[in-house]
């Protein structure tokens, strides 16, 4: 079995017109609410806030959840955690329109993002991205709570090493390296969620 | 030899259960697992395909253990979905292509493979996911409630294959228990 090969098939298969259109729909949507409410979100944590929540989200989403639960996807031969690594590169890759729209807003409106706070804004929507993942194979009260964990955490990851360090390269460091963690064993935990779900007529 | 095994398999849940079953399948013979409604029936297809794990019991596909080893048992078996393939042309030839990668397949000869299983079986949305199911080589075929006729001309087509199929059949009410009283005097 080539994974390599699966794994682009499925992330093709994700990856269509329509996830063209959903990308630059977020991020203009995104650019809009940091262009217009620039006055109103101030805080320097807001632009991490608001990619965590909408990070989390948008993996949160119940047609994602449909997407993903469709039988052809457990009928193939790969173990979950090999499903989980194709199935998060789509989510991820849209989360990204959050941040890059965010950024576009405050541009245009005349206050850019410094390259520090931009890569926080990208870790906190990938993390809070794939942490959301596994609310796809929930339902009801412990899906919302997944989205809820992802946001906070999303958010966490990336506001602790700024507020606690005065340096920003340690900080950027810091938060690079606590991303990774979180994002690992969020993925980790996806691949656990696949591999115990039963799609069950 | 021996392709598809059931040993005391069962699913149970909430809202579902699906009735204990086991049986032996080998290359070219034909088996059908009844349960008592068409989502125990279901069920128990995407068990025997190693879609669902069971709750009881254990299913092998050839020596694969479908709850330790998926991928392997999933490798050689093609999963037939009640439901079938609703897709147009187009998305047809799309899944073709998906499963050829996903298999690591020659997607022009798993194009050509999936042509001449709809040109003996038809065109229609279930002869279409059993095209899919055989675009890879498999050992076994699960087919979820097939209609009427479709074995015979799958049978046709993939002559060494075992073919496990489900079936939903109401469970017939027990007799009325004066009837099972011996008969007065």
């Amino acid at each position: 079995m080539n994974e390599l090969r699966a794994t682009v098939a499925i992330v093709r298969r994700h990856i269509d017109r329509r996830f063209a259109w959903d990308f630059v729909a977020h991020a203009v949507l995104v650019g809009a609410i940091a262009f217009f409410f620039a006055r109103l979100l101030t805080a320097w944590w807001t632009p991490l806030a608001v990619a965590s929540a909408l990070g989390a989200a948008m993996a949160g989403e119940r047609s994602l959840a449909r997407s993903l639960r469709r039988l052809t996807f457990f009928a193939m031969p790969l173990y979950g955690r090999q499903l989980a690594r194709a199935h998060a590169v789509a989510p991820s890759l849209m989360a990204l329109s959050v941040p890059l729209g965010y950024a576009a807003g405050a541009a245009l409106r005349g206050a850019p993002l410094s390259p520090a706070l931009l890569l926080a804004t990208v870790l906190a929507a990938l993390v809070a991205t794939l942490v959301s993942l596994s609310s796809v194979f929930r339902d009801g009260a412990r899906a919302a709570l997944y989205v809820a964990l992802a946001a906070t955490l999303g958010a966490a990851v990336t506001v602790a090493p700024f507020a606690l360090e005065d340096s920003v390269a340690r900080a950027s460091e810091l938060a690079i390296a606590l991303a990774a963690i979180a994002g690992f064993f969020a993925l980790r935990a996806f691949g656990e969620t696949l591999a115990r779900y039963d799609p069950i007529a | 030899m021996i392709v598809l095994r059931a040993v005391e398999a069962g699913f149970s849940r909430d809202d579902l259960t699906v009735e204990t079953f086991s049986f032996t399948l080998r290359a070219g013979e034909s088996v059908c697992v009844v349960q008592p409604n068409a989502r125990a029936a279901s069920t128990a297809a995407r068990m025997c395909a190693a879609i669902v794990k069971p709750s009881t019991g254990t299913i092998f596909v050839g020596e694969y253990e479908t709850r330790l080893q998926p991928p392997e048992a999933k490798r050689r078996v093609g999963f037939v979905d009640a439901a079938g393939f609703e897709g147009d042309d187009h998305a047809f030839r799309c899944e073709v292509a998906f499963r050829a990668d996903v298999w690591n397949l020659d997607p022009s000869a798993a194009q050509e493979r999936a042509r001449g299983v709809l040109a003996t079986l038809g065109g229609g949305a279930y002869e279409r996911a059993i095209a899919l199911a055989l675009v890879a080589d498999v050992a076994a075929v699960v087919l979820d409630r097939p209609a009427p006729g479709v074995l015979e001309r799958l049978r046709g087509l993939v002559p060494l294959a075992g073919i496990a199929h489900t079936r939903a059949a109401p469970v017939p009410a027990l007799p009325e228990p004066a009837l099972l009283l011996p008969a007065a005097r």
